[in-house]
């Protein structure tokens, strides 16, 4: 052991050095807090990219307006930074345009599901093969901590001082119900699953949606006293049903009696997966990939036809 | 390595291998780790005892057992049996289905009594103190008491001892049942009526198998004594059981030995590098790592303050939001190549 030569672990991936030969290493380090899950799942997607690509070159980064829309910036990628919520349009027209370009949209729950409510669910009525990664971290972050329409009830924000008492959006089973082809939901406390699922999502033909949970340090873990980015990590594994099924069903905000948020238990891994023709077909768009010979194939029970 | 040559003085003594045709009561310690099967075995043992007509009662203790804790089953039969538990120095037979687990009741044994004792070994997880280095808190270097029987079960069965399988522990019935002189038919029957039923066969065969390797054991016993010891995996012990007389003794292995380093599994010695420019001391790193390698420093940056203890499992890299943390390999010139490596990793991904 003497004559050491120091190699570069590829702990993270099969390459060497693979995740930093993508990044843009100018913009580094990043603008997200300390603690923030999106660079854990930027760091997950890096795995996945370089693992199937020498460069980005045909692969084009569609985003919107937020901490998660801002983390394409530090993808050595074909990028595309859009108006707040309009991720999915943009995307949509730059498919059509240019068919052969994998695009993958990184959108937020205030960018994706609020103010771009409309266009997600479109994009996944239409089934457009493109990959959507929503990075759900339950709070508006970069405009200064408002209620999302994914707060959970009982959670202090901005807008919420007393308390939010309004219901939250499942948006895994929004955009289900709205006709995607693929749907499901990781943590960001399991960045292997993340990294697993995404690579899925890649793979599918079709309107593929992602909903990554993740943790907003400064204004959601802060103001609702959730402590710092590592105890919010750590406590989504304690939500996770399949880690401790019995701790998630503990504590609910109605039976605390100090009431604190208490984040749901959501079902994760992929929650819906079933296929029929992309809007490229539909429109005989050359160049894009087909979907199972443009039969219109119905998996997973889902007894609905095409639209 | 035919284990009936190393049987050599081990049956002379204990319970002088009386050949009484049955026994009609006893008392019975079955002691391992949780998963093997202990109380299926005891389950099994008890039909037997009832088909005979004798009455059984039983108690066993398994808290915390499915994450490796210790289970103890205690086992008393005869024409009538008040109390269920088996007082020290009682029992006639002890079942070790792992070899610390089984030592551990030896003080239960009845003076001439048979401990039969796998020679499997699980070595908990806390006994692992330095999993970098491979070093274990764990006597490996047990000498084997007066009146243990040690089983090897994986190479009785035929199997090898990482293959997990559901049959190897019903060799120790197999030998008990040797002792116990009970009918065989009904040990059948028990062993049908008792283990999943998928496994009915390999079970019946695995108690076969310890039967006749048992049988022949007590066989070789009387016809090779005074032969001299082979020089095999099984120590001898005195004919008078003397502790002075443990010159004999061989050991099974040398104590907290590397059983398998870090380096020599990835091919170099794995290393933290943290671009400190990066990082944003949010000390996720700091409370993922299992063997406490990263700590923040006074600058609120992470450091690796304990390096030799970083075994590469890449948790902090992977969960770093800054993507500050890499793991890289000190690898030496003449080792594997890296690429190893990754292929082993690549696998867990």
């Amino acid at each position: 052991m003497n004559a050491e030569v120091k190699v570069k672990a590829p702990t993270r991936a099969p390459m060497v050095g693979a995740e930093k030969r993508l990044l843009r290493h100018a913009m580094m380090p990043h603008m997200l807090c300390p603690g923030c899950g999106h660079g854990i799942v930027l760091d997950a997607m890096l795995a996945v990219l370089s693992a199937r690509y020498d460069n980005l070159d045909n692969v084009a980064f569609v985003a919107g307006i937020g901490c998660s829309s801002r983390i394409v910036g530090y993808i050595d990628a074909c990028t595309l930074h859009t108006t707040h919520g309009r991720p999915l349009s943009f995307a949509t027209g730059l498919k059509l345009a240019r068919p052969d370009l994998n695009v993958i949209v990184v959108t937020g729950d205030g960018d994706g599901v609020s103010i771009g409510g409309n266009h997600l669910i479109h994009a996944a009525r239409r089934n457009i093969d493109i990959t959507c990664v929503l990075l759900n971290n339950e709070i508006y972050g970069m405009t200064g901590g408002q209620a999302a329409p994914t707060t959970v009830p009982g959670a202090y924000t901005s807008t919420t001082p007393q308390g939010n008492t309004q219901h939250p959006f499942d948006v895994s089973e929004l955009v289900k119900a709205a006709g995607a082809t693929f749907v499901a939901r990781a943590s960001s406390y399991r960045p292997q699953v993340v990294g697993d699922i995404f690579g899925q999502a890649l793979d599918h033909v079709g309107f593929s949606f992602l909903e990554v949970m993740t943790d907003c340090t400064e204004y959601f873990g802060r103001t609702n006293r959730f402590g710092d980015g590592a105890d919010m990590l750590m406590s989504q594994s304690r939500y996770d049903p399949s880690i401790d099924a019995d701790l998630a069903s503990r504590a609910t905000v109605e039976e605390l009696t100090n009431p604190q948020p208490v984040r749901p238990v959501l079902p994760k891994g992929i929650l819906h997966r079933s296929s029929r023709l992309t809007l490229e077909e539909t429109l005989s768009v050359s160049g894009g990939r087909c979907s199972s010979a443009n039969e219109i194939e119905v998996l997973d029970g889902d007894t609905r036809r095409g639209f | 390595m035919a284990s009936n040559q190393t049987a050599g003085k081990v049956m002379t003594n204990g319970n002088g291998g009386e050949n009484m045709a049955s026994v009609r009561s006893g008392n019975l310690v079955l002691g391992g780790v949780g998963g093997q099967g202990i109380i299926t075995a005891s389950n099994t043992i008890s039909y037997v005892c009832i088909e005979a007509g004798l009455n059984v009662k039983k108690s066993e203790v398994h808290g915390m057992s499915q994450r490796g804790g210790a289970v103890v089953s205690h086992l008393r039969f005869g024409a009538e049996v008040h109390s269920v538990i088996v007082e020290p120095g009682q029992a006639e037979w002890i079942l070790g289905f792992e070899w610390e687990e089984g030592l551990r009741y030896l003080e239960y044994l009845k003076p001439g009594g048979v401990a039969f004792v796998s020679t499997e070994r699980r070595i908990p997880p806390s006994a692992q103190v330095d999993r970098r280095g491979g070093k274990i808190n764990y006597p490996l270097d047990s000498e084997v008491p007066v009146g243990v029987v040690p089983v090897d079960t994986y190479r009785i069965v035929g199997k090898a001892a990482s293959e997990r399988t559901a049959s190897a522990q019903t060799v120790l019935l197999g030998a008990l049942s040797v002792e116990m002189g009970l009918p065989v038919e009904l040990w059948h029957k028990a062993i049908e009526a008792t283990v999943p039923p998928k496994t009915i066969k390999a079970n019946l065969l695995s108690f076969e198998n310890g039967r006749s390797w048992y049988e022949e054991r007590k066989g070789g016993a009387t016809a090779r004594q005074g032969a001299s010891s082979h020089s095999e995996d099984y120590p001898n012990r005195s004919t008078n059981g003397n502790k002075a007389a443990s010159s004999g003794i061989k050991k099974l292995g040398s104590s907290s030995e590397a059983v398998m380093s870090i380096s020599s599994w990835m091919g170099g010695t794995p290393r933290v590098e943290i671009t400190r420019a990066w990082c944003k001391g949010c000390n996720i790193c700091v409370s993922v790592c299992p063997e406490r390698v990263l700590s923040i420093d006074s600058q609120e940056i992470a450091v690796v303050s304990e390096p030799d203890r970083c075994t590469g499992c890449g948790l902090c890299a992977r969960l770093c939001p800054d993507l500050a943390i890499d793991i890289l390999l000190d690898e030496a010139a003449n080792d594997e190549p890296v690429q190893s490596l990754a292929k082993k990793l690549g696998d867990n991904r």
